[in-house]
C-alpha cells in the first residue's frame, strides 16, 4: 500500500510542470553555489598556500640579524581553508585569514573577506549551505503543503481510506514519495558536484574529509526529512490547502528567519562582549604589572636578576653563564602571553555562551541545529576559528621563546651587535596547520546533534500519530 | 439471503445538530436500497458511519456482522464506495488511477484486466491511457465505478453517484447496478433521483431530519406515486 502511493506521489509530482520548474531552478542554484564555492575555495586556498610559503621562505632566508630583532620581525600564520568549507562558508567570511606573529604581542586574525568586500556581503552569500538550509525546505513546503488537504478537498481521501489504507499508512506513503522527489532534486547536484570536488588536482582525499562530507550529507538528509514529515503532518491538521500553506510558511519564517536572529540578539544581550579597545587596554594594564623585557630598571626584572645571581653564585650579570637579556625577554613573554591568553579565553567564553543560546534554540528549531552541524562539518564554525587562533598563538609563543633562548644561550649579556646567520632561522620549523578531526568537530556540536535527532523522533512519532486525529468528513 | 449491512439504533449527534436519530435498517445481499432525502437529511452521515469515517454517538453499524466502529480496517475489505464527485488524481491516467486504487485494496490486475474494468464501466477505450485531468465528470465517475467493481466487494456504498451525469451515463450506471445486484452485491445508494430509485431499487427509504420516515418496496408503486409520497414527507 505504502509503496503504491509513494510511487503515485513520485510520478504525479514529476508530471507537475510547476514543481519541475521550481526544482530545476533550485537544482541550478545548488550547482551554481557548488561551482562558485569551489572556485572561491580554490582561489583563497591557493592564495593562502602561496602567502604562507612566501612568509616561511622570507623568515628562513632573512638577513643576518640579532635574534630579538628577528623576534620582532616575526612571521604570519595563514589559516588554510577546510577541505569542504566550499559547501558552507560559515563564519569564514567574517573571521580573519591571517595572524601576524611577533614578540610581546598577540594579534588576532585579520583580513577577513568581509573586511575586503562591499557592504553587499551583509545580505549573505549564495552558498550550497544557503540553498540546502533555506531554499530546499521552501521547496519541500511547496511540494507537501497539500499532501493531505488536497485529498480532503477533492474527496480522494474517502476513496483511499475506503480501499483499506489507514491515515498513518497514507502519511508514511506520502512521506516516502516526497522523500524520493526531494532526493531527485538534491542527488543530481551531488552527482554533478562530485567530479568537480574529487577531480581537482591536489585535493586531499583523507578519510577524515570523507567522514565530514558523509556526516554533512546525513545531517541534511535528516533535516529535509524532518521538513517533509512536518509538512505532511501540518497538512493533515487542516481542511484547506491554503491554510496549511500559510501555516507552513509561518513555520519556515519562524525557523529560518526570526528565531536565528532572535537567539543571536538574545545571546549578545545576555553575554556582552568587551570592545577591542577595552580588551587591549585591560591586557596592556595587566602586562604592565609583569616583567618588561625591554626595561632594565623594571623592579620585577631586578628581582629576577637578583634571583639568578643568587642561583649561580655570581655578583654581576656579565658573570652569569646565560645572557640575562634573553632570560628577561623570556620571562616578559611568558607573562604577557599568560595575560593575553586569560583575556582571550574570557572573551572566547563570552562568545561560547552566546553561541550556546543558539545551540539551545536548536531544540525549538531544526534549522539552527543543522546550521551548527553544517558549519562544524565544513570546518567554518567559531570553534574551528578558535582552534586555528590557538595553534597560531602556540607557534608564536614557541617562536618568540625559541629566539629568546638563542639570545640567552648564544649571545653575551649586553650584546646588541651580534648578527646570527640565516641558517639559524632555517632551524625553526615553519608554521603548519592541521584541521582537527571530524570527531572533534562533532563533539563541539553534540547539543545540535541531539536536537536534530530529537526533532526527527518527535515528528516521526508524536507528529505522525496525531494524523490519526485527522477529520475525514 | 443473508444480511450484510445493518444499522441498530444508529445515532449521531454533532455539537449543534442531531444528524441521525436512531436508524434501524437491514440490507441483504443482492438488494439495492435507495435512500431519498433532502440535503442535510442524514444520508451522507449514514454512509460515513458505515464507512467508519465517523463514530456513532450510540447504536452500531454492521457490515457482514462486524461492528464497523471496532473493525474499521477489516470491514473495508467487504465494501466499495463511490462518492458524488469522483475526483481521482489528475496527473495519472484512468488506467493508472485504477491500478493504484486496486493495489491499495490488495488486487494486482494485468493491464488488460484493468482496461476491461474501465471499458466495462463505460469509459471509452481511447480514454483509458489519457490523464484524468482531461476527463469530464462523467468519465471520472466511470473510473470510480471501475474502482468499486474491481474491488469485488459484496457491499457497495454510493453517495449520490448519478449527480451530474448525463441521461445516457445514468442509464448505463443503472444497468451496471442491476448486474452487480444480480451477482449478489448489496447496494446502499443515497440519492435525490426519485426516478432512478424506482428504476433500480429493491426498496426505497425516505429520510427526513435524521429519521427514516418510510421504507417502501420499489415494486409497490410507480415513479409518480413515489415522487408524490416523497414530496408529501418533505412538506409535512
Amino acid at each position: 500500500m505504502v509503496r503504491s502511493i509513494a510511487q503515485k506521489e513520485f510520478i504525479s509530482t514529476l508530471r507537475d510542470s510547476r514543481f519541475m520548474a521550481l526544482s530545476i531552478i533550485v537544482l541550478l542554484l545548488l550547482l551554481a553555489a557548488t561551482v562558485v564555492g569551489l572556485h572561491s575555495y580554490s582561489t583563497l586556498q591557493k592564495e593562502r598556500e602561496v602567502a604562507q610559503q612566501t612568509v616561511n621562505d622570507q623568515f628562513a632566508n632573512s638577513a643576518d640579524r640579532h635574534p630579538h630583532r628577528m623576534a620582532h620581525y616575526g612571521s604570519y600564520a595563514f589559516r588554510p581553508k577546510s577541505s569542504i568549507s566550499f559547501l558552507d562558508f560559515g563564519l569564514d567570511s567574517y573571521t580573519g585569514a591571517s595572524v601576524y606573529m611577533e614578540a610581546h604581542r598577540q594579534n588576532s586574525a585579520n583580513f577577513s573577506q568581509a573586511q575586503q568586500s562591499s557592504s553587499l556581503i551583509r545580505f549573505g552569500e549564495m552558498t550550497v549551505a544557503f540553498v540546502l538550509q533555506m531554499l530546499i525546505p521552501l521547496l519541500i513546503i511547496f511540494l507537501c503543503f497539500a499532501a493531505i488537504t488536497q485529498e480532503k478537498e477533492t474527496g480522494t481521501l474517502k476513496i483511499l481510506l475506503s480501499q483499506g489504507i489507514s491515515l498513518r499508512q497514507l502519511a508514511w506513503a506520502k512521506i516516502a514519495g516526497y522523500s524520493r522527489v526531494v532526493g531527485l532534486v538534491v542527488a543530481p547536484a551531488l552527482v554533478l558536484a562530485s567530479p568537480l570536488l574529487f577531480s581537482r588536482g591536489g585535493y586531499d582525499l583523507e578519510a577524515d574529509v570523507l567522514l565530514r562530507l558523509l556526516l554533512f550529507i546525513v545531517f541534511y538528509l535528516i533535516y529535509f526529512f524532518i521538513f517533509i514529515v512536518m509538512s505532511v503532518v501540518v497538512s493533515s491538521w487542516y481542511q484547506r490547502s491554503s491554510t496549511a500553506l500559510v501555516t507552513l510558511l509561518g513555520i519556515w519564517i519562524f525557523c529560518c528567519v526570526i528565531l536565528p536572529k532572535a537567539s543571536a540578539n538574545l545571546g549578545a544581550n545576555l553575554y556582552t562582549t568587551p570592545t577591542k579597545a577595552q580588551m587591549d587596554a585591560d591586557v596592556h594594564e595587566e602586562v604592565a604589572k609583569g616583567i618588561d623585557g625591554h626595561n632594565a630598571h623594571d623592579q620585577r626584572a631586578e628581582a629576577l636578576k637578583q634571583e639568578l645571581l643568587r642561583k649561580y653564585g655570581v655578583k654581576t650579570l656579565e658573570e652569569l653563564p646565560v645572557n640575562f637579556d634573553g632570560i628577561q625577554m623570556a620571562a616578559g613573554e611568558e607573562h604577557s602571553s599568560r595575560v593575553y591568553q586569560e583575556h582571550f579565553e574570557e572573551l572566547t567564553g563570552i562568545f561560547e555562551n552566546q553561541n550556546r543560546i543558539s545551540e539551545y534554540a536548536s531544540f525549538l528549531n531544526p534549522y539552527l541545529a543543522v546550521r551548527h552541524l553544517s558549519m562544524g562539518m565544513a570546518g567554518s564554525d567559531f570553534r574551528h576559528y578558535i582552534h586555528f587562533q590557538n595553534r597560531a598563538e602556540e607557534y608564536r609563543y614557541h617562536l618568540a621563546q625559541g629566539l629568546n633562548h638563542i639570545q640567552a644561550t648564544q649571545l653575551k649579556y649586553g650584546d646588541k651587535q651580534t648578527r646570527l646567520s640565516s641558517d639559524t632561522w632555517k632551524s625553526f620549523k615553519p608554521f603548519t596547520y592541521e584541521t582537527p578531526s571530524a570527531g572533534w568537530a562533532l563533539g563541539n556540536h553534540l547539543l545540535s546533534l541531539v536536537a536534530l535527532l530529537l526533532w526527527l523522533v518527535l515528528v516521526c512519532t508524536v507528529g505522525v500519530n496525531r494524523i490519526n486525529n485527522t477529520q475525514i468528513t | 439471503m443473508s444480511i450484510v449491512l445493518e444499522a441498530k439504533k444508529l445515532r449521531k449527534e454533532y455539537q449543534d445538530k442531531l444528524a441521525l436519530k436512531g436508524l434501524d435498517l437491514q440490507i441483504r445481499s443482492g438488494e439495492i436500497f435507495c435512500l431519498l432525502g433532502q440535503n442535510g437529511a442524514g444520508k451522507s452521515t449514514t454512509i460515513n458511519l458505515f464507512l467508519g469515517f465517523i463514530k456513532p454517538t450510540s447504536g452500531a453499524a454492521y457490515i457482514n456482522g462486524l461492528e464497523v466502529a471496532s473493525h474499521t480496517t477489516k470491514v473495508k475489505e467487504y465494501l466499495a464506495y463511490i462518492p458524488e464527485n469522483v475526483m481521482l488524481y489528475p496527473n495519472l491516467s484512468g488506467l493508472e488511477n485504477l491500478a493504484l486504487f486496486s493495489s491499495l485494496a490488495g488486487f494486482s490486475y494485468t493491464q488488460d484486466e484493468l482496461v476491461q474494468y474501465l471499458v466495462g464501466a463505460g469509459l471509452p477505450a481511447e480514454a483509458v491511457r489519457r490523464r484524468v485531468g482531461g476527463y469530464s465528470k462523467g468519465m471520472r465517475q466511470k473510473v470510480g465505478i471501475a474502482i468499486a467493481v474491481a474491488k469485488q466487494a459484496n457491499v457497495l456504498l454510493l453517495d449520490e453517484p448519478t449527480s451530474g451525469l448525463d441521461p445516457k451515463a445514468s442509464n448505463e450506471f443503472s444497468e451496471l447496478l442491476l448486474r452487480l445486484s444480480e451477482a449478489g452485491t448489496a447496494i446502499f445508494m443515497a440519492t435525490h433521483d426519485i426516478f432512478r430509485s424506482k428504476e433500480v431499487g429493491t426498496r426505497v427509504g425516505i429520510m427526513r431530519e435524521g429519521e427514516l420516515v418510510d421504507v417502501l418496496a420499489a415494486s409497490d408503486l410507480d415513479a409518480n406515486e413515489l415522487e408524490k409520497l416523497y414530496l408529501n414527507y418533505m412538506h409535512v
